[in-house]
């Protein structure tokens, strides 16, 4: 029965040198030389066949006795170094050290103003269409009520590319574009994109964004255009912004109108601690968006009938920009510094 | 428009505050720029009379004035040589405020007292007149009243208010015009100024000899003529020129301050000719001739074209009628005649006379915009009187002239229903009525147009901007208030038809850009234009550039043709910040010029990326590193996974056809071509240093571009499926190619994939060794191989990498 006491032999073998393992791989060395497929305990069973038949049970008995000892040993040396190793990783650890970081991207604020936008009108139903940058002269001024030789045309300087063609100065020729190809009511859009004018100063720049709107329906009237602005002004200021419109003059709208909103830093008040306001010079008002019913003239030459209703809108994103998150200097815009674009992230 | 409130006032009885008429007028479509307040100088200046002048003891020029300043008599010591007992003269007393700033205090002039300053027009902003004080009783009447604060006695403007006026509203860019939306607003009577003949001598018809020809067409609808004999030019007196400046125009002298006054007052442009200048008795209104020149009164020789409308003698033109007058027929010190002209020009040849010349005059700014052709004739006399009397000349009899064309007013069609359609309230028949009478409508109230309530209206002489019956609507609409209505927000109808539609390019662009500022990039916004010099210097082809014909400044007369140059700049401008790395994209369009497009422009959407520098955001915990070709490029591989598009073929563009890219350097200068497409996506590269050094660039600079319309175009092919997962593990082998330099990866890749059974799923790099000096390089392969329906054995594995590396060392120059 010598194969019995080495078999037995093992456990105080395996007891010895597993005092000595202190690591995760000499404790997986020990696992192999004992217990793996070529190991000790492989080995005595292979002498199996060795031995008497009817000394055979007893042994086998032994070895899965013995095997299942020695793999509880194995794996209470296991828990106990594995956690050692957690103990001392907890020693290395610090909260307080920083991340690895990931680069922060950033949407630019034009971008985001649009989409702000954009998304107000999508959710009211109207969809967002786009238009050419370079325009022709027929759809940039003509067909929008802008006679040739008339001083509305001074409202706008405009950078010619060619004899006729010019890079536009507004988005509203996309206005004639869309019912053109629509052929007839309704047509619910809104419009943004780069507009171009021959002015670059301390509040000009020669390239800037708008969004235009432009809805074309059933007895739609002035009453509807202001609720409808009222609803984007406040969907974009707060709850609380008060609105106010002002006749004024476009040549593709009539009548037309000028929107301001209360001041968003002094609240309409005109002061903020008995200190005049410099964002609205003390006015308490501060213009956002140009508007009105379209004119008769622009159906006409977009293929609708003149007595349509409907109504059109335009402001400029930067401004909306420059007031919704403070930005006081307009050529932030175009610098592209990742100081100021970083915080749009 | 500058509007007085004391010269609105002789106009209209208004009694409020300049904030308060701004604050209505803006509501009334007049937008109040601002009030300002004209003459501050003399804010603390009051009126003292001079009772005694004695010389100055220990001075040759210097006088000790004893003045009266009704509260006090005070001693101050005066250098002028016209000062004199009894006159009236503006005082600034210790403690006041002088124009330049300087506080007026006591003060000792060689051992004699002053207390104060007796002021010269010079002194008070007023003219550059220095040689002596301001004498009141020069100047105007009295009585004076000693102590009266001196802005006050001298009758000058306190307020003036900037009003913004839009181009439909000439009629507003009057002091009469703002008057009548005074009116308007406030319900006050308006008055007319009566013509003032008093003193005036009325003489014999001087225009008999003269011969006036209007020539007939478009050119002017109305032209008359008055003459002024026996003047004397001088000085305009003090009302006059305090007003003009007040207002912000130089008084030059009495015969030509009065044709601005009267074009401020009623808004109706006037020109003096110098009769006797006028030569062979003859005017004629005529458009110029081929080749013609005229030295205008600003001194500028002018080439004239046959679309000028000029005013001529029997020699040639005098005057650019409408715009500016000649330099030989002008008003000047010793003219002592004046023809008067009153006259309506043709709007729209004077924009183009005025646009092609770069001049704007007031009298060109006002033609432009509207002339109330009715108030001529009135302006013309108000003005000849005005001259005869400050000129003391003789008014002749009569005017000399011809009217074309006579001013109708139209007769508009109103429909309530239709104006209560517009506005969206209902409009009572005695609101409408009430509001187109007081705005100087004549109306027509029971007519019918197909069996409709329509009235018929005559919009008043000075608004030709009605021509409409829209036109109409508006003016109700302005007047009932804006802001009186309420707000609705209308339904959107939708059409059934939209239903399906692909999604829109707008969706597409934002879906990439959100796409990528999550990768961790950011968003820049450069100008579409650059400069000729910019895409020079990129190599970018000449033909098929889009000019600015008149661009701001060279950096901006051409639109770009590549999304490249806009990027370098950002770059340039985060490099002057200290920026030690840039990981930017921008999606815009790129311009080329396209006979075949109506816009003569083909604009392609761009999507452009660009890094550089550092390719961590932190030197910690990793080692900082600086960004490479595997950057740009992974990020590219990553947007045609994100858009579920299949991988790009990457073909070195030196290697494949000798053409690299002329901005990129030629040994990285790659083409993106998408599977089973025949156009180029797009590029990769590294921007030549050279090119690179322009932008104070030190470090590699590695950009790309693709083209995002052709990218919008596939996407919308795309129809995401699932697929389903495998069921058997796979087996993984890897097999490492000593290859020779220059033998690309994709080679190595299409024979592995090429050479292999069904059996391959996929397979990797995952290593790439370069060993020292040598001529070669070591890719590792991870393949990992897998069968749909069973358990791949080891053997049977093992086997297909063998014929693999059979495959590869047969196929090319490449060591296992």
């Amino acid at each position: 029965m010598n194969l019995i006491a080495e078999l037995e032999g093992l456990v105080d073998k395996l007891k010895t040198q597993l005092a000595q393992a202190v690591s995760l791989p000499d404790l997986e060395e020990l696992r192999v030389s004992f217990v793996g497929r070529k190991g000790a305990l492989a080995g005595l069973m292979n002498k199996l066949k060795d031995l008497a038949p009817q000394e055979r049970p007893a042994f086998g008995q032994k070895a899965n006795e013995i095997k299942q000892i020695l793999s509880d040993l194995l794996e209470k040396r296991l828990e106990e170094l594995k956690a050692q190793k957690e103990a001392a990783d907890l020693v290395t650890f610090d909260a307080t050290l920083p991340g690895r970081q990931p680069w922060r991207g950033s949407l630019h604020p034009i971008t985001q103003v649009i989409e702000e936008i954009c998304a107000i009108y999508e959710k009211l139903g109207y969809d967002v269409v786009g238009g050419p940058e370079v325009e022709t002269d027929f759809y940039n001024f003509e067909a929008l009520n802008f006679p040739h030789d008339h001083p509305a045309r001074d409202m706008q300087d405009t950078l010619y590319v060619n004899e006729g063609i010019v890079m536009r100065t507004h988005t509203s020729p996309v206005e004639v574009r869309t019912m053109l190809a629509s052929k007839k009511p309704p047509v619910a859009v809104v419009i943004p994109g780069k507009v171009y004018r021959r002015d670059s100063d301390i509040t000009h720049t020669p390239m800037f964004h708008q969004i235009e709107g432009l809805i074309v329906g059933k007895n739609l009237n002035l009453c509807d255009l202001r609720g409808t602005l009222a609803y984007m002004c406040r969907s974009l200021f707060g709850k609380t912004v008060n609105v106010r419109f002002r006749p004024s003059f476009f040549p593709f709208t009539e009548p037309s109108a000028e929107v301001d909103i209360s001041c968003i830093m002094c609240n309409g008040k005109g002061h903020i601690d008995g200190q005049p306001c410099r964002v609205c010079k003390t006015t308490g008002w501060l213009e956002i968006l140009g508007c009105g019913m379209t004119d008769p003239n622009v159906y006409a030459f977009s293929g609708f009938d003149r007595e349509c209703t409907g109504f059109a809108f335009g402001l400029g994103v930067e401004r909306v920009a420059m007031l919704k998150y403070g930005i006081g200097d307009l050529r932030l815009f175009f610098e592209n510094d990742l100081r100021f674009l970083q915080q749009f992230s | 428009m500058l509007l007085s409130l004391n010269w609105l006032r002789e106009f209209v009885p208004y009694t409020g505050s300049p904030e308060e008429l701004g604050a209505r007028l803006t509501m009334l479509g007049l937008e109040l720029d601002g009030v300002s307040h004209p003459f501050p100088a003399i804010e603390g200046m009051v009126v003292g009379r001079i009772e005694e002048c004695k010389k100055h003891p220990d001075s040759d020029h210097l006088i000790l004035c004893r003045v009266n300043l009704g509260s006090e008599i005070v001693d101050i010591i005066c250098g002028a040589p016209n000062t004199a007992p009894g006159q009236h003269v503006v005082v600034a007393p210790v403690g006041s405020t002088m124009p330049d700033g300087t506080k007026v205090k006591k003060a000792k002039l060689r051992g004699q007292e002053s207390n104060g300053i007796i002021c010269s027009e010079r002194e008070l902003g007023l003219s550059d007149d220095h040689r002596g004080i301001l004498v009141l009783d020069e100047e105007m009447s009295g009585p004076f009243t000693l102590g009266q604060n001196a802005r006050e006695a001298m009758g000058l403007d306190t307020a003036v208010l900037d009003i913004s006026v839009t181009p439909n509203r000439g009629d507003c860019l009057s002091v009469l015009g703002l008057a009548r939306e005074t009116a308007l607003a406030f319900n006050l009577p308006l008055t007319l100024p009566a013509i003032d003949y008093a003193g005036v001598e009325r003489g014999s018809c001087a225009l008999e000899g003269l011969q006036l020809e209007v020539e007939s067409g478009d050119v002017s609808s109305y032209y008359h003529l008055r003459a002024i004999e026996g003047l004397k030019v001088g000085r305009s007196p003090a009302w006059l020129r305090w007003r003009l400046q007040g207002v912000g125009q130089r008084s030059i002298s009495n015969l030509v301050d009065v044709t601005n006054y009267v074009m401020l007052e009623l808004g109706q442009p006037l020109h003096s000719f110098d009769l006797h200048k006028v030569r062979g008795g003859k005017v004629r209104v005529a458009l110029a001739g081929e080749g013609e020149k005229l030295v205008t009164l600003d001194g500028q020789e002018r080439q004239l074209v046959t679309r000028d409308i000029t005013i001529r003698d029997a020699e040639g033109p005098i005057g650019l009628g409408g715009v500016m007058g000649g330099a030989n027929s002008d008003i000047d010190a010793q003219s002592s005649a004046v023809l008067l002209e009153g006259a309506i020009f043709n709007p729209s040849l004077i924009r183009r006379t005025s646009k092609r010349l770069h001049l704007s005059s007031e009298a060109s700014y006002r033609f432009e915009r509207g002339v109330d052709q009715s108030m001529c004739g009135y302006a013309l006399e108000r003005a000849a009187a005005m001259i005869a009397k400050l000129g003391q000349g003789k008014l002749s009899a009569g005017s000399l002239g011809s009217e074309p064309k006579p001013w109708v007013a139209p007769l508009l069609p109103l429909r309530r229903e239709r104006a209560e359609l517009l506005i969206g309230v209902s409009l009572t028949p005695e609101f409408c009525e009430d509001c187109l009478s007081k705005l100087g409508c004549k109306l027509e109230k029971d007519c019918t147009e197909a069996g409709r309530e329509t009235w018929r209206v005559a919009p008043p002489n000075h608004r030709p901007d009605l021509e409409r019956e829209v036109d109409l609507i508006e003016e109700l609409a302005r007047v009932y208030g804006f802001d009186n209505l309420p707000q609705t927000l209308p339904e959107v109808e939708r059409p059934a038809e939209k239903a399906g539609e692909a999604k829109s390019i707008y969706q597409f662009v934002s879906r990439v850009k959100h796409w990528a500022a999550g990768l961790g990039l950011n968003e820049v916004v450069n100008y579409s234009f650059v400069g000729h010099k910019d895409l020079d210097l990129f190599g970018l082809p000449a033909e098929g550039r889009l000019s600015i014909m008149n661009p701001l400044t060279s950096d901006m007369d051409v639109l770009r043709t590549a999304l490249l140059p806009g990027l370098m700049n950002s770059l340039r401008n985060n490099l002057a910040q200290g920026a030690g790395g840039l990981r930017v994209f921008e999606v815009a369009n790129a311009f080329t010029a396209d006979p075949a497009s109506e816009t003569t422009a083909h604009e392609n959407l761009r999507l452009g990326l660009l890094f550089y520098g550092d390719r961590f955001s932190a030197g910690w915990p990793q080692t900082q590193a600086e960004a490479d070709y595997l950057d740009v490029k992974g990020v590219v591989e990553a947007l045609l996974d994100k858009l579920r598009l299949p991988a790009a073929v990457y073909a070195n563009m030196a290697v494949d056809s000798g053409k690299a890219l002329p901005w990129l350097l030629p040994g990285v200068s790659v083409s993106l071509v998408i599977n089973g497409q025949s156009v180029q996506l797009g590029w990769i590269g590294r921007v030549k240093p050279e090119i690179a050094d322009v932008y104070h660039a030190r470090k590699n600079v590695w950009a790309a571009e693709l083209d995002m319309d052709l990218l919008y175009k596939l996407s919308l092919g795309v129809k995401p499926r699932s697929k389903p997962l495998p069921v058997f593990p796979p087996v993984r082998r890897d097999i490492t190619v000593i290859a020779p330099l220059g033998l690309e990866a994709e080679a190595v890749l299409a024979v592995i994939k090429k050479s292999s059974p069904a059996g391959l799923e996929s397979v990797s790099l995952v290593d790439l060794f370069l060993p020292a000096g040598g001529q070669e390089r070591n890719l590792t392969f991870r393949l990992t191989y897998r069968a749909a329906d069973r358990t791949l054995q080891d053997a049977e594995v093992d086997k297909l990498r063998d014929s693999m590396a059979a495959a590869l060392v047969k196929a090319l120059p490449v060591r296992i």
